[in-house]
């Protein structure tokens, strides 16, 4: 995979410098039949074949090429993940099955990476180690080999030790004592072999015939909370999307439901023919799996969608599980209407964002800043709230206070006019002072500020018109400034 | 007085069948103000629930919103009867929580949505309409078309949920050129200077204009919101019928040109 570029008819190899030597990291099938191969220094290589085409090795972008093919891979199951440097590996347990078999999947899957300009290797068998063995000992490129169940022992037997995932220093010990074949490997005494070269090459053998398991760090963990679908045909229509969903959604939710579970977020992900994986994803603000509802929130958001030349693979997704008990039916419809709500409101939440909808609670605070605190508009209890004739507030309350030019006759005492926005308000009557200092324990020490500086002494006034402000003359010292700080009604 | 009114009118009472016929049917009842003047001049004697009505500021309060938002708190607050109200726009975030408590709107069960424009704000208006189970929306909107505001007169007959559009242009804007009226009322929401107590401002009093009132007539008053707990039967109190120069010439009473 790596080290292969789009169809050369020259020979043509990437160069990486090792220990201050530029050798060959990869070359392509037409540098391979003039006899190169990886690990040849440049010189010896241009000696050999003068036409070389010579491209920069970049480690990096091999891997992040991988990742992505890996990402691809999941098309066929949940369990993809690249194998660096140059393989992929597939958990196809009970996967295969959708695509006619394992031989089907193998000969689909080869099908697709020809038809993308990859060249490959493909093996399938029981266990990790013997499927990377045999994929990398067949000699035809593209070719799938199949071992039968149980038979792994013996098609791994006559293979180089070196196809045990072992690396060079090892092989070359195994080799000095003319180990060379996996099955004669296999017939020494493991003890031995243990005392002598670790306890590596047991293990990888174990691995290989099944005797030991192998962990395989699979790039996202076992979702079990997913539906998957693959079409026969690339789908691309909204239509065809929305009823596609519900196919998934339909599942996923009666499971979700016999565990009597829901989620509080969805994610549809779709499989484009070119490999891109656009998603979608959806937010309820109550655990959900009622799968109409589910499905009318995704198809609001199919529009963002690009299918390209069609989508042949969907996953459904659901995340943030939550205990959530079967609806219970009233006589009153008291729940009926909370579901009601909550649909609405989950409706809006992934139209305009869930940091755009809230209720306010109030909170412990004298600022009136402060004193409202946003919650998320479905909560099990509503907020209380109670009516404080003391402390009247405004309905409009600016975001920050804006300074007015005031003309107090006593400096003590509430303005006689003021100049808001351009417009001049004269003051027919006035209530207050309400004395409303910072909290200073929220403050961290600064000298140039002095306490008194942040006391504001807040004033109801109302202008010749009727129309009622909530000003507030700062500080206590030095000359007053005005500011208005809300509107009542 | 109504039926004064009626005699007086020029419109056959076939006519006045057909007419009724066209109207959509609300059928989800009316909210009566309680003061016999205010009522006289809407149809069925109160408020009509279930359908779209118009809140336009006056003067200042065009561009603050604060007067209107008084008047609807109070409204709404009684309309609702324990149910969500909804406040939708993109300026709703400096609405204070505090403030409506005495206008006797429980801000508890006020659920906000700040959205990005007025056609948004529309859009979220008619969703939560069509989904019915709000108690009434109230929705700050500037620029409201005739197209835009049937569709919410339609989307409120689909539950009987009451809609409010309150108009508001924000800082800087300029109120554009007056569409044609397709809610069921439109009013006009200006303050008024209350009732000095001992140098004091006393309760919230607004100069209330019925511009329209389809099937009504036009009115103008000052109304006062009741002060302190909301547990008394209304609001809302009307003070006085507006001056002959603030609104028609017989006090406030002509037929509504719709």
């Amino acid at each position: 995979m790596p080290g292969e570029h789009e169809a050369p008819a020259k020979p043509a190899a990437t160069v990486e410098t090792l220990h201050a030597v530029r050798r060959l990291a990869a070359v392509n099938p037409e540098a391979a039949a003039a006899g190169l191969a990886p690990g040849q220094a440049l010189a010896e290589a241009r000696a050999i074949c003068p036409e070389l085409d010579v491209l920069d090795a970049d480690p990096g972008a091999d891997r992040a090429a991988l990742a992505r093919l890996a990402a691809w891979a999941e098309r066929y199951t949940p369990l993809a993940a690249p194998d660096v440097p140059d393989g992929l590996v597939l958990d196809i347990t009970g996967c295969e099955h959708l695509f006619g078999g394992e031989r089907g999947l193998a000969a689909d899957l080869s099908a697709r990476l020809i038809r993308a300009g990859l060249e490959h290797r493909l093996a399938v068998a029981g266990t990790r180690g013997a499927a990377w063995a045999l994929a990398r000992a067949a000699t035809a490129r593209g070719t799938c080999i199949h071992a039968a169940p149980g038979a792994e022992r013996a098609e791994l037997s006559p293979l180089p030790v070196a196809l045990l995932r072992l690396d060079a220093r090892l092989v070359a010990g195994l080799r000095r004592l003319g180990l060379r074949s996996i099955g004669e490997l296999a017939r020494q005494p493991r003890g031995e072999l243990t005392a002598r070269f670790g306890p590596t090459p047991v293990q990888r053998l174990d691995q290989a015939h099944g005797a030991a398991e192998e962990a395989i760090a699979w790039p996202r963990a076992p979702e079990p909370w997913e539906a998957r679908r693959a079409f026969a045909e690339p789908i691309g229509t909204a239509d065809d999307l929305t009823r596609a969903l519900a196919a998934l959604a339909a599942p996923l939710c009666a499971r979700l439901e016999a565990a009597e579970r829901g989620a509080h977020r969805f994610t549809a992900i779709f499989l484009r023919v070119d490999g891109a994986r656009p998603a979608i994803a959806i937010g309820t603000s109550l655990p959900g799996r009622d799968a109409p509802h589910i499905v009318k929130l995704l198809a609001a958001k199919l529009g963002e969608i690009d299918p390209g030349f069609g989508i042949d693979a969907a996953i459904l997704t659901a995340e943030d599980i939550a205990p959530h008990r079967p609806p219970q039916r009233r006589l009153d419809d008291g729940r009926e209407a909370a579901t009601t709500l909550a649909a609405t409101i989950d409706g809006l939440a992934n139209r305009i964002g869930p940091d755009h909808i809230w209720r306010t609670e109030p909170y412990e605070s004298h600022v009136p800043e402060r004193a409202v605190r946003r919650v998320p508009p479905m909560t099990a209890t509503r907020p209380a709230w109670e009516y404080d004739p003391s402390a009247e507030r405004p309905i409009r309350l600016l975001r920050r206070p804006e300074p007015v030019e005031a003309t107090a006759l006593v400096p003590d005492e509430p303005p006689i006019l003021f100049r808001w926005r351009g417009a001049l308000h004269r003051v027919r009557a006035a209530s207050g002072p309400e004395r409303i200092a910072a909290e200073w324990w929220r403050r961290t020490m600064d000298d140039s500020r002095p306490e008194t500086d942040l006391v504001r002494d807040y004033y109801r006034v109302e202008d010749t018109e009727g129309a009622r402000f909530w000003l507030f003359r700062a500080g206590l010292e030095g000359a007053p400034r005005w500011f208005l700080h809300g509107l009542f009604g | 007085m109504r039926e004064q009114m009626m005699n007086i009118s020029p419109i056959p009472a076939a006519l006045r069948a057909q007419l009724a016929a066209l109207q959509p049917p609300s059928g989800h009842g009316v909210w009566p103000f309680g003061a016999p003047a205010v009522d006289a001049c809407l149809p069925g004697g109160g408020l009509p629930l279930g359908v779209l009505h118009e809140v336009s500021a006056m003067g200042i309060d065009v561009e603050a919103g604060a007067s209107g938002a008084g008047f609807l708190a109070c409204l709404v607050g009684a309309i609702a009867r324990g149910r969500e109200v909804f406040w939708i726009g993109p300026a709703v975030a400096d609405l204070h929580p505090p403030g409506l408590l005495t206008y006797g709107l429980d801000p508890g069960r006020l659920v906000m949505v700040e959205t990005r424009d007025d056609d948004a704000s529309l859009a979220a208006m008619e969703a939560v309409l069509r989904a019915g189970g709000a108690g009434a929306v109230v929705g700050e909107v500037g620029r409201l078309g005739r197209v835009a505001a049937r569709r919410l007169q339609l989307a409120c007959l689909k539950h009987g949920t009451t809609g409010f559009v309150l108009r508001r242009w924000p800082h800087g804007r300029k109120p554009m050129a007056e569409e044609p009226i397709a809610a069921v009322t439109r009013w006009e929401i200006a303050p008024a200077p209350t009732a000095i107590i001992a140098g004091t401002p006393g309760p919230a009093r607004w100069r209330v204009r019925l511009v329209h009132a389809r099937g009504g007539f036009e009115g103008g008053w000052i109304m006062q919101a009741r002060e302190g707990d909301h547990d008394g039967p209304h609001p809302l109190r009307m003070v006085a019928g507006l001056a002959a120069a603030a609104a028609a010439p017989d006090a406030g009473r002509t037929r509504s040109a719709s």
